[in-house]
């Protein structure tokens, strides 16, 4: 896996520990694209050919090792109340990143991915980053959706575009790395708490803002 | 929706969402409805600012209120005790991981025209204005028998017998006069009126207890205030819900709940869908003919840019006003939140003053609380009646919650649901049901 936990370990010439910075990073797409099995290919290094539904995970969290920081992904997938349109705006409140997902073999999941494409600009943080991903890029063959036209789409509207698969993991933990690297990782930057808001937890900290180090 | 369902919940107000989660938990088959477009019933909290002047019928805000979207603004004032009910739900369910809190920053008390910090330890009491030096003497000591006080300990009753003694009985035991009985009754046990003192006295005596555990918490005051409001909650709740498999409409309006011949609930009409179940859970403004008045509460949102005086500028606060004070039956209660929640943009307060109604002329009984706010920008005032179901469910499966009533904080609001929980299932809730490892943070 191209994840890595360790990431704060020696470094040459002495240099200090890395920075761990923290995002909120949110799902969406149609059901049965794929959501969660992309997060499973990323987390765990899973793979369910008959993926159930969503059910369980409120949220999941994996590292990915850059240069000099460490990015800790908090990754929110939508529990399937997107089937009804009836996404809580708690699920994108404070969310710095997004990856939209579509089945490259349903036209119909891709048109759907440009509304949701809209919705977050219109409901999220507009400094997201959003990625969109033409995901099973191993059924190929019953391809329905342009790669060509799926990523002139993306620059027009300043997405980091991918094809993935999560059977075959192709590309999985890039988009996920591209992400990485996009986001601004400056000390103070991000969404993350406000000073001094806590989550409830039997002898948890004050939770720190979104980078630290 | 032409499905069937162990349970159907209609309304997505804080009561309906913990017990869509508890039944999704326990394994049943849920579908969740609200009539409206947006989570949270009577407890949402309305965003954009434009939204509320438009519920309130107001001309919409000029641009001194900054980004509507800035605002999110409850219909129904409550806080979190740090120790209490909700707070145990939501970290035994995992939901707090979704919701961030900040401590409220003080608690006050009316007396005789002015407001004084609630005392709730021995140093503070003796520091306190609102009783004289031998009063104060007198109150440490009920303090010091509160604190040591123990259920399961008959030796720390020292002589009383608090499951049937009355709490006047202790009140005259330690000597305290009736100003200090007053702000303990209705500051640190949190009653609405004075029905309590025939009561048995261990009532009192815990929630005496949950005050200044609560306290014990996290400081400065007992209450907790989620970010960007309390309709945060019902989402959290929801969440949880679908997590477990439940299933979520919203803006789908209901037509009817199906009887069958027995008069049992058999399924949920919109339009020319049924949705078959066996259970209907819901608040009261889906079953009309089924609930019945309670009573009346008046509040009454008060958009402020400045802090309230003599609170030293605090962001949050809560102040009661013991009925006696202004010669009421129950209290009034003040509320103030502020953009340090992310509810307002930086500068703007939220106040929220109210009472259970007692005359032909509500208004006029919140005014000892208006007085205390300062100038206020913008006034919104709703009257709504409070229902309570007519009977138990058990006839008709169909489970109906109570209506938000006055009290400050959710300790009611958790009893109801706890209890609806029970008639529902015949059973209490199983905390253990919730998987731990499932999207546990490894930290």
């Amino acid at each position: 896996m191209a994840t890595n936990r360790s990431g704060a370990s020696q470094r040459p010439n002495g240099a200090p520990q890395t920075k761990v910075c923290q995002f909120k990073l949110v799902l969406l797409g149609e059901s049965a694209v794929g959501k969660s099995s992309l997060v499973l290919r990323f987390v765990k290094g899973q793979f369910h050919e008959y993926q159930e539904s969503t059910i369980g995970a409120a949220f999941l969290t994996q590292t990915v090792c850059l240069d000099d920081t460490t990015v800790k992904f908090e990754i929110w997938d939508t529990a399937g109340q997107e089937r009804y349109h009836s996404l809580a705006p708690m699920y994108y409140r404070g969310a710095q990143a997004a990856i939209v997902v579509y089945d490259i073999t349903n036209q119909d999941t891709f048109g759907r991915a440009k509304n949701w494409v809209k919705e977050l600009q219109r409901q999220a943080s507009p400094s997201i980053v959003i990625a969109l991903a033409g995901n099973k890029s191993d059924l190929a063959a019953k391809r329905m959706v342009e790669f060509d036209e799926a990523q002139a789409y993306a620059d027009e509207n300043g997405l980091l575009f991918m094809e993935t698969s999560a059977k075959t993991a192709m590309n999985v933990n890039d988009i996920f790395l591209a992400i990485a690297n996009k986001l601004p990782k400056s000390e103070g930057a991000g969404g993350g708490s406000a000073a001094g808001a806590r989550r409830l937890a039997d002898g948890e900290q004050p939770r720190s803002s979104a980078c630290c180090k | 929706m032409d499905e069937e369902y162990d349970a159907i919940v209609l309304g997505t107000g804080l009561k309906e969402c913990i017990l869509s989660g508890m039944l999704s938990v326990s394994g049943k088959k849920v579908l969740h409805i609200d009539r409206n477009k947006y989570y949270g019933g009577e407890s949402a909290s309305i965003t954009p600012l434009e939204e509320l002047f438009e519920k309130f019928n107001a001309p919409p805000p000029d641009e001194t209120y900054g980004r509507g979207r800035d605002w999110n603004v409850d219909l129904i004032p409550k806080f979190l005790m740090a120790n209490g009910l909700l707070v145990k739900l939501l970290i035994h369910t995992g939901v707090t991981r979704y919701l961030e809190f900040k401590s409220v920053e003080g608690s006050y008390v009316y007396k005789g025209g002015k407001i004084s910090k609630v005392p709730v330890d021995q140093k503070e009491a003796l520091a306190s204005d609102l009783m004289g030096l031998f009063e104060k003497r007198r109150f440490r000591n009920f303090l010091i028998y509160v604190q040591d006080f123990d259920e399961q300990d008959a030796r720390t009753y020292k002589g009383f017998d608090p499951t049937t003694d009355k709490m006047s009985k202790i009140y005259n035991n330690f000597g305290l006069d009736k100003n200090t009985q007053d702000f303990t009754g209705h500051a640190l046990a949190l009653y609405l009126d004075d029905s309590y003192l025939e009561q048995p006295a261990i009532q009192t005596i815990n929630r005496i207890k949950l005050y200044s555990d609560s306290l014990a918490r996290y400081g400065k005051s007992p209450y907790l205030y989620p970010m960007y409001g309390l309709g945060e909650l019902p989402q959290g709740f929801a969440r949880l819900s679908a997590i477990y498999g439940g299933t979520y409409m919203l803006d789908k309006p209901i037509d009817e709940i199906v009887l069958g011949e027995d008069g049992k609930v058999v399924g949920v009409r919109s339009g020319n869908e049924i949705a078959k179940c066996k259970q209907v859970y819901c608040d009261p403004s889906y079953v009309p003919d089924r609930v019945r008045r309670k009573g009346k509460v008046i509040r009454c949102i008060c958009l402020l840019d400045h802090p309230i005086a003599n609170t030293k500028d605090a962001l949050s606060t809560q102040i009661i006003i013991p009925q006696k004070q202004v010669g009421r039956n129950s209290d009034i209660y003040v509320s103030l939140v502020s953009y340090t929640h992310q509810v307002a943009p930086k500068g703007w307060f939220i106040a929220m003053v109210s009472t259970t109604v007692e005359t032909e002329d509500p208004e006029s009984e919140i005014k000892p609380g208006l007085e205390l706010l300062g100038p206020i920008r913008q006034k919104f005032v709703s009257v709504t009646d409070y229902f309570e179901p007519i009977d138990d469910g058990s006839q008709s499966q169909i489970f109906i919650s109570e209506s938000y009533d006055a009290t400050t904080h959710f300790e009611t609001t958790c009893l109801d649901v706890l209890k609806i929980y029970k008639r529902g299932t015949d059973e209490d809730f199983d905390f253990s049901k919730v998987k731990v490892e499932l999207g546990e943070e490894e930290q």
